[in-house]
């Protein structure tokens, strides 16, 4: 009976998301479309965001986009920001233990390997430095807001 | 949060637990990788964003891509990709993708106040050939256009081309290219007399000095900035040296930073070209082989509309400078001039002439420039003490000048959207002719490019009003002839008259001069200023709007009709990047739904029409052209049929079905097991993108455009193959004898490009003898003086706008933002300015604020943290990928004269709080 009732419900569901999605099909206005529901000759209101993570340490790690994407940083970064030559605040905590100047608190996620590879010049070769193609994190590596997706993916 | 940097490192480094450390990967860790990897096919493609053209490795599975990663065979990237880089997978799969025709519809029938309704494709290319013939039939080829893309495939726009322009017989065709890089066409075609840089990225390893004019490469061409980067930290003689108008993440690395006032860039080339003669460190060894000194007019207008019949009431006073202006004190003694002296803009018709004077001319024209005057007008950083500002001028004159530094120059946007975007680009090479230090490894001024193929396909196929494939133009008769020739046309089918420019052709759908326009890989009314105008006119005029895309934008929601385009991993391709390195992928995954290439949609409408439909006589407003009657393109018909055509052969039997394309079957064994949905769907077995590539590659083998084959590219052990290719060989660096087969032996240097390579004389004032003087092998050193900006702060509007890209977003936004962890990374378009600014309206961070021009408002958050930007007082910065901050309605549609291409980097605007 419980069964019947939950199948009933999630067949009643269905049906009018068949329907509304046939509806939708039907004809769609201009300002149901793209990222921003408006009209082109509208103005919106941006919503103010804020990255998650105040301290480093405090938010879980992101799952991957997919095997062999670079993490996603889970925390704020504008106290380490800019990556300058002659500072990489990063590197503090995510760097090699040995080559930090005091023990840290945490897991920060380590550079891995592949990092420590110059892959243009000696590609079979870990060396003991961040290569220089790497050193910039923020190419790679983006802090995230607490916004949710405009639209879902499915990859 | 309350914390200081200083708090957070005291904390994080301060405890006790263990740090992990980067370790090589553990047996057991490989594995797992390979796990994973099961059952995928990995194979060749190119990142689909900037113009760097990393390659990247696609793995698919079930006809789904699942993973990407940077190649490491790759010599562009290594390995290596960005952060937008590594999604290109995951953009084809927002779950809005556009996957069926969408046609603005009432009561079943077209409406242009309808909704969107979803039809067949045989229903909306039904209602696109009616349209278009109501169009064609009205206006004649010039009331018909199309804008293309720098992300065009090269076959695309070599498809789009050839239907434009041999079919439909319209120059209309202009890609958003022209936004991009047309200014550095110009002034390459005006330097050299042929398009494209002369160096490639192996520069960066080979030089030890790296000048960025105008180009924030650390967030627009990321990958490249690794690279520089690397050689940066590898080596203690290098220097960076960044010039902008404002701090950003490339002055992050650099060893100088220098902030300027916009458009004052013109006036610190002159010091640097004034400093080498002033200290005699001419290489007049190389000068007096192979340069010439060259000048042109300076009174050349803005490249805005002369009339302000469509103006808002805002807009006029601005406006009213296309035709003349009174010259400001700093202009005034940069063209040897008089304050307020009144400047009628005389030249805006002709503002690319240009004729050859002698270098003392040269010597007299760059003399006002010195570092007193050029200082205290270029100084862009209020808070800057004048006599330090001075001392980074005079270093990076320094810099130059050093016989032993090697120099690279790199610059992108913020030299080419410029009100002189082709002057400036001049000026570059004129500092590095006057050196010798040009076409060298590791010397040279070096054009970067925007997009991923506007170099390959934009330029190279020439998908501009005025080009055709391999830098031939529509108005010169010998192109024409050599283009009639290889796409066996009658003579006189091509329309000498060149069509109307991108801008132009929201202008001319304004004033309704256009009345179809047909959209392709780009969003042209998100990424054109001043586009209240432009959403306008495609809404509220009598015009029928086609916008082909993959996801709704800006320019689907005043589209028309919608037709739904197949993404880049979606069909077969090739790009050509900003080192001419031209490279291709194969189709990895079927697109959704009815999602069709940008091929197939133009092969399939070409079918559409017959020869007698287009090639009888037409009329083109203003034709005026040696062997054609005034306003008119000749009947071919009778020409056609002795050339064994039939009045009723369709444009897609004539222009592409070609017998000789038609032997190139389907499939073919470099498929490796890929499909081909494009030649599936057209249904008659023959390889198109590879017989059109082949058929294109024609046009430009022997005279220094030389492509190889499509075999050749889709190779396994091939990245990409930089032109031009002789005997299977790239060519690394062009005009050097060491290099590049196409220079004369024994001549070190030769510059052989062969545009407007014949030239009278004169002064710096005008003509002086009309008798040409051949150029051949030679490079022109430009003198160009400085212009100041049409529109600037004023008590009204009283802060400069300066917009651009992030890191993280490409373009328009619509693929990244549909990538949450890119959009998590950058939400919204914010409004970068100094703090002080900021606290000067009232404003704090976060706040919301309105931002207003003369030619619309919006809003945006205020962003005073400098992690990524800082502002100078005056200054502001709001990137344009954000539909909802939609900064283009405030942006100023001046274009250089030359090029024709907006400058999007400066106007003024006011704000305020909301």
């Amino acid at each position: 009976m419980k069964n019947a009732i939950i199948l009933k419900t999630a067949l009643i569901a269905c049906l009018a998301g068949l329907m509304s999605i046939a509806r939708a099909a039907d004809a769609l206005a201009e300002s149901d479309m793209g990222l921003s529901k408006t009209s082109v000759f509208d103005v919106p209101t941006p919503a103010p965001f804020n990255y998650q993570g105040v301290m480093p340490g405090g938010n879980p790690v992101y799952k991957r986009a997919y095997p062999g994407a670079p993490p996603q940083i889970p925390h704020n970064i504008e106290l380490m920001t800019p990556v300058k030559a002659t500072v990489n605040y990063c590197l503090s905590c995510h760097g090699r233990a040995e080559q930090l100047s005091q023990p840290l608190q945490g897991k920060p996620t380590p550079v891995p390997a592949s990092h420590y590879t110059d892959l243009r010049h000696a590609p079979d070769k870990v060396g003991n430095k961040v290569v220089g193609a790497r050193y910039v994190c923020t190419q790679c590596h983006v802090p995230q807001a607490d916004v949710e997706p405009l639209v879902k993916s499915k990859f | 949060m309350s914390i200081t940097r200083r708090d957070f490192l005291k904390t994080c480094l301060a405890a006790a637990a263990a740090a992990s450390v980067g370790i090589p990967l553990s047996p057991a860790a490989q594995a797992a990788a390979r796990k994973v990897d099961e059952g995928w096919r990995w194979d060749k493609g190119v990142c689909r964003f900037c113009g760097v053209g990393c390659g990247i490795q696609i793995a698919t599975k079930n006809g789904r891509i699942v993973a990407t990663k940077g190649d490491p065979d790759s010599p562009v990237n290594r390995g290596l990709n960005c952060i937008k880089g590594y999604f290109n997978g995951k953009i084809l799969y927002g779950e809005d993708r556009l996957t069926q025709p969408l046609l603005r519809m009432k009561d079943g029938k077209f409406d242009k106040k309808g909704d969107f309704v979803p039809v067949s494709w045989e229903r909306a290319f039904d209602e696109m050939e009616r349209q278009f013939k109501r169009a064609y039939r009205e206006l004649g080829p010039t009331g018909v256009a199309v804008m293309g893309s720098g992300q065009y495939t090269i076959q695309e726009g070599y498809a789009a081309v050839k239907l434009m322009k041999a079919g439909f017989r319209s120059n209309n065709i202009d890609p958003n290219a022209r936004h991009c890089m047309a200014s550095a066409v110009a002034g390459f075609m005006q330097t050299f007399g042929i398009d494209e840089p002369s160096g490639n990225y192996d520069d960066i390893e080979e030089t030890d000095t790296m000048v960025l004019w105008g180009a924030n490469m650390a967030e627009m061409h990321p990958i490249l900035w690794t690279r520089i980067v690397d050689r940066r930290l590898s080596n203690d003689k290098v220097r960076i040296v960044n010039l902008s108008t404002y701090s950003n993440m490339s002055s992050d690395m650099a060893d100088l930073e220098i902030i300027f006032k916009p458009q004052t860039d013109l006036a610190i080339q002159n010091f640097i070209a004034r400093e080498i003669i002033k200290r005699d460190a001419v290489n007049w060894d190389f000068v007096e082989k192979h340069c010439v000194f060259a000048t042109g007019p300076y009174d050349i207008g803005y490249g805005m509309r002369d009339n302000g019949k469509f103006a808002f009431a805002a807009e006029q006073d601005t406006l009213a400078k296309q035709r003349a202006i009174n010259l400001d004190a700093a202009e005034a003694v940069g063209q040897r001039r008089k304050a307020g002296e009144r400047v009628q803009q005389t030249n805006s018709d002709t503002a690319g002439k240009h004729w050859l004077i002698e270098f003392e001319h040269f010597k007299q024209a760059v003399e006002p420039y010195t570092l007193d005057y050029v200082a205290e007008l270029s100084k862009g950083d209020a808070d800057e003490p004048l006599a330090q500002f001075k001392t980074k001028l005079q270093q990076l004159a320094d810099f130059y000048i050093d016989a032993q530094r090697k120099v690279v120059s790199f610059w992108t946007m913020g030299f080419n959207q410029h009100q002189r975007g082709t002057w400036v680009n001049e000026q570059a090479y004129m500092n590095h002719l006057l050196l010798g230090k040009q076409a060298s490894p590791g010397n040279g001024a070096f054009s970067l490019t925007g997009q991923p193929s506007a170099c390959g396909t934009a330029r190279e196929v020439g998908t501009f009003a005025h080009r055709l494939p391999a830098d031939m133009v529509v108005d010169n008769p010998r192109h024409r002839a050599f283009a009639e020739g290889l796409w066996k046309l009658p003579a006189k089918t091509l329309n000498p008259k060149v069509g109307s420019h991108i801008t132009k052709i929201m202008r001319d759908l304004e004033d309704g001069s256009v009345k179809w326009l047909w959209v392709q890989v780009c969003n042209p009314f998100q990424g054109t200023a001043n586009a209240n105008h432009w959403i306008k006119a495609a809404r509220e005029m009598d015009n029928f709007i086609v916008v082909a895309d993959a996801y709704p934008g800006i320019s689907t929601k005043v589209a028309d009709l919608v037709l739904p385009a197949a993404m880049i991993f979606e069909k077969w391709g090739a790009y050509g990047n900003a080192e001419r390195r031209t490279q291709m992928w194969r189709e990895q995954v079927p697109p959704p739904g009815q999602a069709r290439s940008d091929v197939w949609q133009i092969l399939e409408f070409a079918k559409r029409f017959q020869l007698k439909e287009v090639w009888g006589e037409q009329t083109i407003p203003g034709l005026k052209d040696e062997g054609f009657a005034p306003n008119t393109l000749p009947d071919v018909l009778g020409a056609a049929e002795q050339m064994g055509y039939s009045p009723d052969n369709t444009l897609y039997d004539v222009l592409f079905a070609t017998a000789e394309n038609k032997k190139i079957k389907w499939p073919d064994p470099i498929a490796k097991g890929h499909d081909n949905h494009t030649v599936k769907r057209l249904g008659d077995g023959w390889f198109v993108e590879k017989a059109l590539f082949d058929e294109y590659a024609r046009f430009g083998r022997g005279h220094g455009h030389d492509l190889a084959s499509f075999d050749l590219y889709m190779r396994d052990d091939v990245r990409g193959l930089r032109w031009p290719v002789i005997d299977g060989k790239e060519t690394k660096w062009r005009f050097n004898e060491a290099y590049d087969p196409y220079v004369t032996k024994g001549s070190g240097f030769e510059f052989y490009g062969d545009a407007m390579k014949s030239l009278p004389s004169g002064d710096l004032d005008a003509v002086t003898n009309k008798e040409l003087v051949k150029l051949d092998g030679k490079a022109k050193i430009f003198f160009r003086p400085y212009a100041a900006p049409v529109e600037q702060p004023d008590s009204d509007y009283s802060m400069w706008l300066c917009t651009g890209r992030v890191l993280e977003h490409w373009h328009s936004g619509t693929m990244t933002r549909r990538v949450p962890e890119l959009h998590r990374a950058v939400p919204t378009a914010m409004l970068y300015m100094h703090p002080r600014d900021a606290e000067a309206h009232g404003l704090k961070r976060k706040d919301v604020a309105w931002i207003e021009s003369r030619r619309g408002k919006i809003k945006a958050l205020v962003e005073t943290h400098g992690g990524r930007n800082r502002m100078p007082r005056g200054t502001v910065f709001v990137p344009w990928f954000d539909e909802g901050v939609f900064i283009n309605k405030l942006t100023l549609d001046a274009t250089c004269p030359i090029s024709k291409q907006i400058d999007f980097k400066k106007c003024a605007v006011k704000i305020y709080k909301a």
